[in-house]
This record gives structure tokens, sequence and C-alpha cells, in this order.
């Protein structure tokens, strides 16, 4: 299986096995273009979809260059095994979040720098269900993708393979296996399994994108338990490591600490004519024939809102007032037990064990769609947050606190569904840029609140059925998917099937943002899925976007 | 109250000879930096003098401090924050930036310790601040001093458990062990422990068996 990796994304043996984890020689040698350079593809953001799609198209032979606001990070000097350290992984500048129920948005859910928010993500890649595709059409509600599971089934297979995902095979959805074997399971996991037996309720362990084993010059897991601080070990799975390195090694730059302020337009044809961007403290433009942004489902329709012009006045693509709506979080209640034995649940992979049998719509029910339930494994100030949120604090936090090895804990992933008022818009207040700031707008529903609640329920149930005399749950919420999704015309949506805008041929999107459902999957796998087949319907086609 | 050497297991105890600074050799060079660094952050940049007393007698009250402290500075540790503009990356929208809203409330503390004890909030003894902490918590969502409590009590907690949990005495308090590179565990699973982290000395310790 590794050879055949090996031919189609070399990333994993491009980086060192000395024991440091970055490949400096492949950095300072890497191919540069001057700003005049009309280069065939620039891509916005260096995350899960543009480090795809650069690796992809650079392969083919396209002249790539890769902007990303962030710094070019070193996992050696750059991160730390430390939970407030890491602070610096997280887009922190300023955005205004409001509605009914306001996502929080930061180390939650936005990452920055190349790697994009998978530096900092748990490392769990799940796939979407066939029935995601279609909710509206099976279930009247949510929306349908302009292709179907079967469309996306081959990029799901081939990215497994290149993260590499390690798991027991899947029975849900889709059942498939894995490339790596399931990783052990620490004290968190074990109740979950054991709880859950007690229950009836089938639990597996994995998908996690940590390879199990050595894959390439990538050394084994060493369960340290600070997945969502960056891996220190070059373990888990990031686009940092997984395909920028080949991406460079077939001549694409990647351009650091880039800031991508609007997307230049040509005023007569209507075309995109590449990014100015700020770097150093100095405004600049790169040429390029086309362009792909990949800023995630906050920054991506900030951009297109930012880039407004006389042609596009209302910003880009958004003719039809699309730009910026249907943007989805899971709702991601985290229920905690408390066992007399000690859990010392921040060893191992934090996201390990779970359960899709609650996934489709159950016609007992009286909400659509579903919710997985997985471990999580909060860290001392995300548990004082889980702590806090159930009103504790003076001495009873510092109680609670104290008894941290005695608590499993249990994430949700509900399904909310996709509304048109939750949405992305420009706020008044301005960033060091001068540009204004993403207003994030987030209410639930009835059918989202019902799924949190059913939620909760069962994670109480199999916390209870493994021992725990106690259990709090903590709302939040986790991941980002939509903004600028996919339809079948400019009326519903921003871009096609095939990820590129309705309003601008040589412009594409290739991120999260396009994701018409999220099901109750974390959603990296699927977003490099759909960027890998996008870029393989580019190669196919003419340079340009007009194929 | 803030400075001084790390107090001796507190009157918890759950974990008797265990101070996770001891591993400080074992962790990779840039980690043990930052964590050295957090134990004598710099003097405060932000808060006014009378700031840094509210906020003090503020975070004491919430994090225990005062009546069990584990030596932490926790103001010097927000302070730090708001001056280096070191924000979560959001704001509500009823809510002005981090460091005003800082700033604001640390005032409204002190205009209602005036009201209710004519004295300033640091100057009231731990009952009265107590007190007025308690007050602003039962709000719930609703007003205070045109701010919705509930999101004042959220940036409050926030900052403070952000501050006291990523220090070493509190990781001794709770066990954890802290920086794990690149040493990594090697015995996962339920009641399995590594040979340098301690039992729990008082596992039936729940707190909320305590309270029936």
């Amino acid at each position: 299986m590794s050879a055949g990796v090996r031919a189609r994304n070399e990333s994993a043996w491009l980086l060192p096995n000395d024991g440091t984890r970055t490949n400096h020689r492949l950095r300072r040698d890497m191919r540069r273009f001057g700003d005049d350079d009309q280069v065939d593809l620039v891509i916005v953001g260096c995350g899960a979809g543009g480090s795809v799609l650069a690796q992809r198209l650079a392969r083919a032979g396209w002249r790539v260059v890769a902007l990303d606001a962030g710094p070019f990070w070193d996992p050696d000097t750059d991160w730390v095994s430390d939970e407030a350290g890491s602070h610096h992984l997280y887009w922190t500048d300023p955005r205004v979040i409001a509605g009914a129920d306001p996502v929080p948005l930061g180390s939650n859910n936005s990452g920055r720098g190349v790697g994009g928010s998978m530096v900092h993500y748990a490392g769990y890649t799940p796939r979407f269900h066939p029935s995601d595709f279609s909710t509206l059409r099976d279930d009247g509600v949510g929306a349908d993708w302009p292709f179907g599971y079967q469309e996306l089934r081959p990029y799901y297979a081939a990215i497994e393979q290149e993260l590499p995902v390690a798991g027991e095979h899947w029975p849900w959805g889709d059942p498939h296996g894995y490339p790596h074997r399931p990783h052990p399971v620490g004290g968190n996991g074990e109740l979950f399994l054991s709880g859950a037996e007690k229950l009836g309720i089938e639990a597996r362990v994995g998908p996690v994108a940590i390879a199990n084993g050595r894959f390439g010059n990538r050394p084994h897991c060493i369960y340290r338990g600070f997945c969502l601080q960056g891996c220190k070990v070059n373990a888990k799975a990031s686009p940092l490591i997984t395909h920028i390195p080949d991406a460079l090694a077939h001549g694409a730059e990647v351009r650091a600490d880039a800031m991508v302020t609007r997307v230049g337009i040509d005023e007569r044809t209507g075309r995109a004519t590449g990014v100015h961007y700020v770097r150093d403290g100095a405004s600049r433009f790169q040429r390029a024939a086309m362009v792909a942004i990949a800023g995630y489902s906050i920054e991506t329709p900030r951009l297109l809102l930012n880039s407004a012009s006389p042609r596009y006045p209302d910003g880009l693509c958004n003719e039809f007032d699309q730009v910026g709506r249907y943007i989805m979080v899971q709702g991601a209640p985290q229920t905690a037990g408390r066992f007399d034995a000690e859990v010392r649940m921040y060893k191992a992979p934090p996201p390990e064990v779970s359960t899709e049998e609650f996934y489709e719509t159950d016609p007992a029910k009286d909400y659509k769609r579903g919710f997985a339930v997985q471990t999580v494994s909060p860290l001392p100030i995300t548990w004082a947050e889980h702590v806090a949120a159930q009103g504790h604090w003076g001495r009873a936090l510092r109680d609670y606190m104290s008894d941290y090895v005695h608590w499993a804990c249990l994430g949700s992933l509900c399904e909310f569904l996709p509304l048109a008022g939750n949405r992305v818009t420009l706020a008044d207040e301005t960033d060091c840029y001068g540009l204004p700031v993403a207003r994030f707008a987030y209410s639930q529903c009835d059918n989202d609140k019902a799924l949190l609640t059913a939620a909760q329920h069962v994670m109480e149930d199999i916390l209870t059925a493994a021992g725990a005399d106690e259990v709090i749950t903590i709302k939040r919420y986790a991941h980002l998917v939509g903004g600028a999704r996919m339809a079948k015309d400019a009326r519903h949506g921003v871009v096609d099937g095939r990820c590129r805008t309705f309003a601008v041929p040589n412009l594409y999107i290739t991120d999260g943002s396009v994701l018409p459902t999220q099901g109750s999957a974390n959603p990296a796998l699927t977003i490099m899925a759909v960027a890998a087949r996008a870029a393989d319907q580019l190669i196919s086609g003419a340079r340009g976007g007009d194929g | 109250m803030t400075q001084g050497p790390p107090a001796a297991p507190g009157p918890r105890g759950r974990f008797p000879g265990f101070a996770v600074m001891r591993q400080a050799p074992h962790w990779d060079e840039v980690t043990a930096l930052t964590i050295r660094s957090r134990i004598a952050p710099p003097a405060p940049r932000f808060f006014t003098a009378a700031e840094q007393a509210t906020a003090r007698a503020l975070a004491g009250q919430l994090l225990d401090q005062p009546h069990d402290d584990l030596g932490v500075p926790v103001m010097e540790m927000i302070d730090a924050r708001l001056a280096d503009g070191q924000t979560d990356g959001w704001r509500q929208e009823d809510m002005p930036e981090d460091g005003q809203a800082w700033r604001d409330t640390l005032a409204h503390l002190d205009s209602d310790a005036k009201e209710r004890f004519s004295a300033a909030f640091a100057d009231c003894d731990g009952r009265e601040q107590a007190a007025i902490v308690q007050a602003v918590q039962d709000l719930g969502s609703r007003d205070w001093h045109g701010l919705p409590a509930g999101h004042v009590w959220s940036l409050w907690t926030r900052y403070a458990c952000t501050a006291l949990y990523a220090h070493p005495a509190a990781w001794d308090e709770m066990g954890f062990p802290g920086p794990a590179y690149p040493r990594g565990y090697k015995n996962a699973g339920v009641d399995a422990r590594e040979p340098f982290e301690v039992r729990d000395a008082r596992p039936a310790l729940d707190p909320v068996r305590e309270r029936r």
C-alpha cells in the first residue's frame, strides 16, 4: 500500500528521519515566482482544501502559488506541548459573533498558518454517509449536493491512504476498512466501549488520521494527548506534512505570512486577474490565470464580500445574495462522567472511540437526521471551561478540578441544518489592514435543539452504564462548513459541483465553505476529498477555468 | 498573595509528592521555556494600579485563591494577555473588545462594592466580595451595568481559568503531568499510571458526594 501512495504523494518520505520534523532544504530551495509572473493558479489559504489542490495541480505540471496569512510552521521550534502556549495556532484576528446562539471562533474552529485548522484538529476523519448528499430529497431538510457519495468515494479512499487513517472496519454509511490498524485505547475509550456494550450500542475504534507504525519518515504516535496543540511528533496528519512537501517537490511555491485582501477583477471581462495581498507591510499583487479561494467558512465569504467592485457591487459572486449564507456548525454537547477509578483521559488520541448508530433519520423520533458520539478528552484549561459551565466557581470549581483524573468525557456531533440566516456579513469594525471584519450570526432551529437533547441523553446513558455516578454536560459547538455552498445554480449557491463559482469563470472555491450539508462527521476528510475531486476535474480540463 | 514559592500540596492533598516541575528536564526546550516564563510573568502593563487590585481580588474569588493560595499570578497572566491583545479570536456583539470589557467591568464591580459596602471591591472582605460576584452570576443573561451578565461572567471565567490551569501549581493539585514531549505515555487505560504519576490518595473525594 505504502508504495502505491508514495508514487502519487511522496510527502511522508520528504520529511527528515533524523528526529527533526521539518525539511528545511525543501523549503529553502522552493521555486519562487515573481508577482508579475502570470502563474496558472494562485490559491488563497494552505489548509485542508488549498493544500490538496496545490499538491495535485503541481504534480500535473501547473505553475502554482499558494498564499497563507500565517506562518510556515516548524513543529520543532514553533509548537509546544502545552495548552495556553498554543494560542498562536488559532486565527485570532478580530471577529464579531451574534445571533440567538453565537458560536465562539478561535481555538474552537479556526486555524492559522500553513496546515490550517488541521494543525489543531483532533485528527478524527470519518467519511460522510451516502445519505448526507440528499437530505432534502430524502428527509425534507437541508440541501442536496450536485453529486452523490459515489462520486466522492474514490477520493475518500485516496486521502485515507495519504493521511493515513487508522481504525477498525467501519460498519456505518458505506462500510469500509482503513489502511492502518486501530490505535490502542486509553481509559476514556475503554469506558465508552464498556458502557456502549452494556446498552447494546455498537461502538468502534477510529478513524484517526494518525499513522499506526512508521509511515514514510513519520514516526509512530507517542500518545501524549496534545493532538489539539499541533503534533510535535509528525504522527498526526495535517497538510503541512501530508501534502505541502510533495507540492514543493513538484514546483509549487508556498508564500506564507501573506494576507490576501481582495481578488483582482478585470472590470471589462469580469474575470479574476490575481489577488491583492499584504506581506511585510507592503501591498502586492500576484497575477494568475486562475484563482482558488480556500480560506474556510468565515474568511472565504469575508474575502468575497471585501472584493466588491463596480462590476460586482454587492461583493464577488453575490448577485443572488448567497455569499456567507448557510454556514453550519455541529452542535457538540460534551458530557463527562465521574468514576472512582482513575481515567486520566489526557493520554492517547482525544477522539478515539465512536458510534454512528444515531447518524441517520429515525422515523420513530420527532426530529430529522442525527448525531455521532465520540470520546473527547479535554486538557485542564478546556476541562475548566466544562466545569465552569455548570456554574461552579471559587472552592467548588477547584474541588471539581482537583478531581480531573476521575472523569471520562464524551462529545456529540449533531447535524445542525443549513439555514439561510446563519451567515457571515461585514461588520463596521476594521482589522489591522483596514478591512471590515467578519460578523458571524448563528441561531439554532427546533430540529437542532431536539438533536442536542437526544445526544446528551445517549451520552449520559453510556457513561452511567459504564459506572459513572455523576454526569455533567456543557453545550458547545464544533467545526464550520458552508458559507459559499455548492448548488445546481446561482440562485441557490455560490459554486457548481466542480467548485467553480457561478459568477466568475476562472474563480474557484475549494474549502469547507462549499459543503451544502455536514452530516455528523468531522469535516476535514470530506473537505480534502472534495478538493481532490475538483483538482482532477481541473487537470482534465483546460487551464484558465474554461474547460 | 500572587508571588512567592508554590504552596505545598493544598488542603485537598490528593497527590502527595507529585510536583510537575520535577519532570521539566524531560521536556523539549521550547515547551520548557514556555512553562518557565509563565511562573514569573512580567509586571502588569495593561491594568492601572486600581484595576490591578480589583482584578486580583476578583480572580481570587473566582479561583478560591485567598482561601487556598496556589501562588499563581493570575492577575498578572490576565494582564499580559490583554497588553498583548491576545484575545480568543471573537467577541460577542453586545460586548466591547476584551480589554475595554475588562476595564469597564472592573469599574462596575467597584461601583457595586461602594453601593453595597461603602468600600472599593478590593477593600471588601472575602464574604462581601463573594456576595457581589454571586449577584452578577445570579443575573444570568440579564443586564448588569448595560452589559449582559452572562457574557461578563464568561469573559471573567475564561481568562481566569485559562491563567490558573496553565500553571504547574494547578496541575500539581489535579495530578496532571503537564507537557509530554518527547517522552509521551506508555500506560494508557483505566487505573493505569506512568512511573512519574502519583495515585490519588483520596479517590472517593467526589465533589458531589461531598455535598450530599
